[in-house]
């Protein structure tokens, strides 16, 4: 009989399973993004309304005016990729590699702590890397904190933003790398050995290469939304670490700019869409897919 | 293979190898296990400062311990209804997006369709975009709705909107990933046994799929109460949980917050413990 | 980037491009708020609503431990109103975002009273756009109390749509335990000893007040060059790392957790924080500091005869007292401070609260037209968002 029995009703069965969720997706995903665009190139102000002119100055003026941002946004948030893509991975071999029976157990570990709602995760941090406490008081003796820290404080500086983002999105970097490294065939690494590589250099030719799909798919799944990301700078930095979000964010709700954060948003998203096609590019696109 | 390679490797170990591979051991234990305490040490902030007893609005300095404000949980105007709504629309955000996320999953791995990289495009997008950027326009849309015949005000159906949406994305992932390592001769086998197409998805496909639409159940239960941005810009009027902690934050912080926040947490570790372990049994029985 | 489209240009462009197409913009050509039968105001009835929705800010009203309000359970014994009380405005534009969708497309939002303040430009707004209804003045005659010098602020001239709710200085706060009385915003803006433990506040027309009267400027009558002295004054001051942040209604969590030492700050809130930090003391800066206004008012849609019965309530003498009691900002009610001195004199003769006359000479009001002006907002949200 074979698997024909599946395709028998090609014709119209996958649209029809298709159809409602996709439909939702189209008209509040696809259609808002597109409400977005019109209103990016709307102008006026809330006093006397705004209307379409194709004001592509929304653009030019969202990038003089806020480069800075942006530019801090990526920053931030390539950072905290970097940090946590090199803090997570010994922890994902680790569990991959020698969890035996306590894998599951281990995963929940890492995923338990990102149950609690993230802001109040966020306020503990504000708690912790207080002026008076530990944290701040052990840096400040290890002569660390003119480094991390200015005038003697973390808080309202961009090493809180940074850290906090990292420890926020650490999940997200250290799941699929986990999934990568534990689909590794491990006679592959055996066989290596077996050609006199050493463990270390059986790491490098070997499993490191094989667990790419999972760092393209954890740099990318943490990249991407810390960029996007303003609590953290709200929470945990000052005026002067704020990222492109805070800007979107106060464009939209306080000072009721729709059309500047419009223009805003489609940016980031370009920039967002542009950095992962290099990325890509780079990496060699099968691994994107996986 | 057998006893050459075997000689190669008896003959390698020297100690600089031997000494690499004591490291490997223990240093990555140790180094995972300070993982661990990190990951935890936020949390542990949480839970303890739960039972804090303080002085004024704010909970930032440890004053005394108190069962008080686990005993008075709601006694924060606004925090009950907070967290019911969060659970109310996390649970019918859940189930709709489950559904028609598994509906597409189903579609995608089974069948070959025109335009099957244009949906699979559509599906990544949401995952990709930054959340500030899926709340704004969604937002947008909702503010424009009116100029089109349809005012949707914002509330309970706009939030609801917003996280079927997001979770759509999620669930397609998780079932899809359990669907595409499915072993069709099952589905084949009671074919052959006579069983016409929905009875064998009933009765076979579906109950075998079950711990993924459960999994994606539970994912988008737990995204949903947790999110914040995309809801932040859709609530209008209404008060979720994470939504009522960021207007908390910047007036008072009540001890509350933390303890809700344990809460989850506490209910969120003991499903997953209860699932490993059974997961755990079915190894052993399997 | 957005200048100021005056209505005919922008009726011009909107005609020549032929897209009205957003609904502000309909409204805008059609002059104003536009009210759908959903939300029909209730000016000429005289009955009294089943429920009063009162939208406030945090801490603002008496209340006792459980979450109780004696004074609005006071007013539900006497007309038989129950008050739907929300906290549930933690600064204005936030609040007003929130607002704004249901008021732009003449629907009701949801509640009867609501409480901004006069130095953010949204009483002005709200006003201007037609989107708060009349107070029904002939059910508050209690309007007689209110304090001479608020009966004619320049955005609502006779008080046609607003009363008062409580007024507040902002001033300097400040940690005696970690430092020396910091009383001058000089002192806030330069003293090394402080840097990186500053706070200003967001609130545009508080900082740039305060900076200003320290300028030496006039902050009631802004121009472009001390508009742009006090930007630069501030602007040095975060450049050289001087402040830590600028900070809505959470620099009290800095100020009394020690991540701050000194800062702007408003006064009823330092006597709440002083239960959190007994350390912590507020002073009107020696050059001057401002004097902000909370307003009452009724948005369109709501109920108004019952919003007005309400405001009424409130000026009587006794129950103002009452919510003053615990408030602790500056009441706008003539007598209460008579009603209150014998039952807690400390709170009656607290200047904080029933200023003197010198303290409100040396407070200013900040000029309205600066706080509406675009040009001014934009350069301050790219000071303080930088």
């Amino acid at each position: 009989m074979g698997l024909g029995f599946l395709h028998r009703h090609r014709g119209s069965t996958p649209y029809l399973l298709l159809a409602p969720g996709m439909l939702f997706l189209v008209v509040f995903f696809l259609v808002p993004l597109g409400f977005l665009a019109y209103q990016s190139l709307e102008s006026g102000s809330i006093d006397f309304g705004y209307a379409f002119t194709w004001a592509w100055d929304n653009y030019s003026s969202a990038i003089s005016g806020y480069g800075t941002q942006f530019k801090r946004s990526f920053v931030y948030a390539g950072i905290a990729t970097a940090i946590a893509l090199l803090v997570s991975y010994p922890v994902a071999y680790w569990i991959a590699f020698r969890g035996g029976r306590w894998k599951n157990l281990l995963l929940l570990c890492i995923v338990a702590p990102f149950f609690v709602t993230y802001l109040i995760r966020t306020l503990a941090w504000q708690t912790i890397l207080s002026d008076n406490g530990l944290v701040v008081r052990t840096l400040g003796s290890l002569h660390l904190l003119g480094v991390l820290g200015q005038d003697g404080h973390i808080l309202a500086t961009g090493t809180a933003v940074v850290a906090g983002i990292t420890y926020n999105f650490l999940p997200f970097m250290a799941l699929p790398l986990y999934v990568s490294l534990e689909q590794i065939d491990h006679t592959l690494i055996e066989a290596a050995e077996d050609l006199y590589a050493s463990k270390l250099t059986a790491f490098f030719r070997v499993t490191f290469p094989l667990s790419l799909p999972g760092v393209v798919a954890g740099t990318l799944l943490t990249f991407i939304p810390a960029a996007g990301d303003f609590i953290n700078a709200q929470l945990l930095g000052s005026t002067t670490n704020h990222m492109i979000g805070n800007v979107i964010n106060s464009k939209y709700n306080e000072l009721i700019d729709y059309p500047a954060a419009a223009a805003m948003s489609f940016i980031l998203m370009a920039i967002i869409l542009a950095l992962v096609l290099i990325y890509a590019r780079a990496v060699g696109s099968e691994k994107l897919t996986g | 293979m057998t006893s050459i390679a075997a000689e190669g490797r008896r003959t390698r170990p020297n100690a600089l190898s031997r000494a690499w591979a004591f490291v490997l051991r223990h240093v990555l234990t140790v180094y995972s296990l300070l993982f661990f305490l990190y990951l935890m040490l936020p949390i542990a902030v949480v839970i303890v400062f739960s039972f804090n007893h303080p002085a004024g609005r704010f909970n930032y300095t440890w004053r005394g311990f108190t069962w008080d404000n686990w005993l008075n949980w709601n006694a924060v105007p606004g925090i009950q209804s907070a967290i019911t709504l969060s659970l109310e629309i996390a649970l019918f955000a859940s189930i709709v997006a489950t559904a028609l996320g598994t509906l597409i999953a189903l579609a995608l791995v089974r069948y070959g369709f025109r335009g099957r990289g244009t949906t699979n495009l559509i599906i990544f997008l949401p995952l990709s975009t930054p959340e500030i950027v899926l709340g704004a326009s969604l937002a947008t849309l909702f503010l424009h709705s009116a100029s089109y015949g349809l005012s949707i005000p914002f509330g309970f159906w706009t939030i609801l909107i917003a996280h079927i949406m997001f979770c759509i994305s999620f669930a397609v992932v998780t079932v899809k990933a359990r669907l595409i390592g499915f072993d069709r001769h099952l589905e084949e086998a009671a074919m052959d046994l006579g069983a016409n197409e929905w009875t064998t998805f009933v009765k076979v496909t579906l109950p075998l799929i079950a711990p993924a639409i459960l999994a994606a159940l539970l994912l988008c239960f737990a995204i949903s109460v947790d999110d914040f941005v995309v809801t932040y810009f859709n609530a209008g009027n209404q008060v979720t949980f994470p939504i009522f902690v960021w207007g908390a934050a910047r007036v008072a912080t009540p001890p509350q917050i933390n303890v809700i926040g344990t809460a989850i947490f506490g209910i969120a570790v003991t499903l997953m413990l209860v699932n490993v372990f059974i997961q755990n049994r079915r190894a052993k029985q399997g | 980037m957005t200048d100021q489209i005056t209505r005919r240009v922008f009726l011009r462009r909107a005609a020549a491009s032929g897209s009205i197409l957003t609904v502000p913009g309909l409204l805008a050509a059609c002059g104003g708020g536009k009210s759908s039968p959903g939300a029909t105001s209730d000016t000429t009835s005289h009955q009294l609503a089943k429920t009063l929705h009162f939208s406030n800010w945090t801490l603002y009203i008496d209340n006792v431990k459980g979450g109780g309000h004696p004074s609005l359970e006071q007013f539900q014994k006497k007309y038989g109103v129950h008050v739907d009380y929300r906290e549930d405005i933690n600064d204005n534009p936030t609040f007003f975002s929130k607002i704004e969708p249901d008021l732009e497309r003449g629907q009701s939002t949801g509640r009867d009273i609501i409480v901004m303040t006069d130095n953010s430009r949204y009483p002005a707004l709200l006003v201007q756009k037609g989107w708060v209804e009349k107070l029904d003045k002939s059910a508050i005659p209690n309007i007689k109390n209110l304090v001479p010098q608020q009966r004619n602020p320049s955005w609502d001239p006779n008080r046609e749509h607003s009363l008062p709710w409580q007024s507040g200085f902002t001033g300097i706060g400040w940690n005696e335990k970690l430092t020396d009385p910091v009383t001058s915003m000089g002192d806030l803006l330069g003293n090394k000893k402080l840097k990186g433990k500053v706070g200003l506040l967001t609130e545009f027309a508080d900082t740039l007040a305060l900076v200003m009267a320290y300028n030496g400027d006039d902050p009631s009558h802004v121009t472009d060059q001390t508009f742009n002295k006090a930007m630069n004054t501030i602007q040095k001051a975060v450049d050289s790392g001087q402040i830590r942040q600028f900070y809505g209604n959470d620099y009290a969590s800095a100020l009394s957790s020690g991540d701050l030492v000194a800062t702007m700050a408003w006064s009823g809130d330092i006597v709440q924080l002083q239960a959190d930090n007994s350390h912590l003391k507020w002073q009107l800066p020696v050059d001057g500091g401002d004097i902000w206004t909370d307003n009452m008012l009724i948005p369109k849609g709501g109920n108004v005869y019952t919003a007005s019965v309400y405001m009424n309530f409130v000026y009587e003498p006794k129950i103002a007292a009452e919510i003053e009691d615990y408030v602790n900002y500056v009441c706008p009610v003539l007598g209460a401070k008579e009603a209150l001195v014998k039952k807690d004199p400390a709170i009656a003769n607290n200047p904080l609260i029933f200023p003197t006359k010198q303290m409100l000479d040396n407070a200013h009001v900040m000029d309205p037209t600066a706080v509406n002006n675009e040009k001014y907002q934009t350069a301050w949200q790219n000071l303080t968002s930088a």
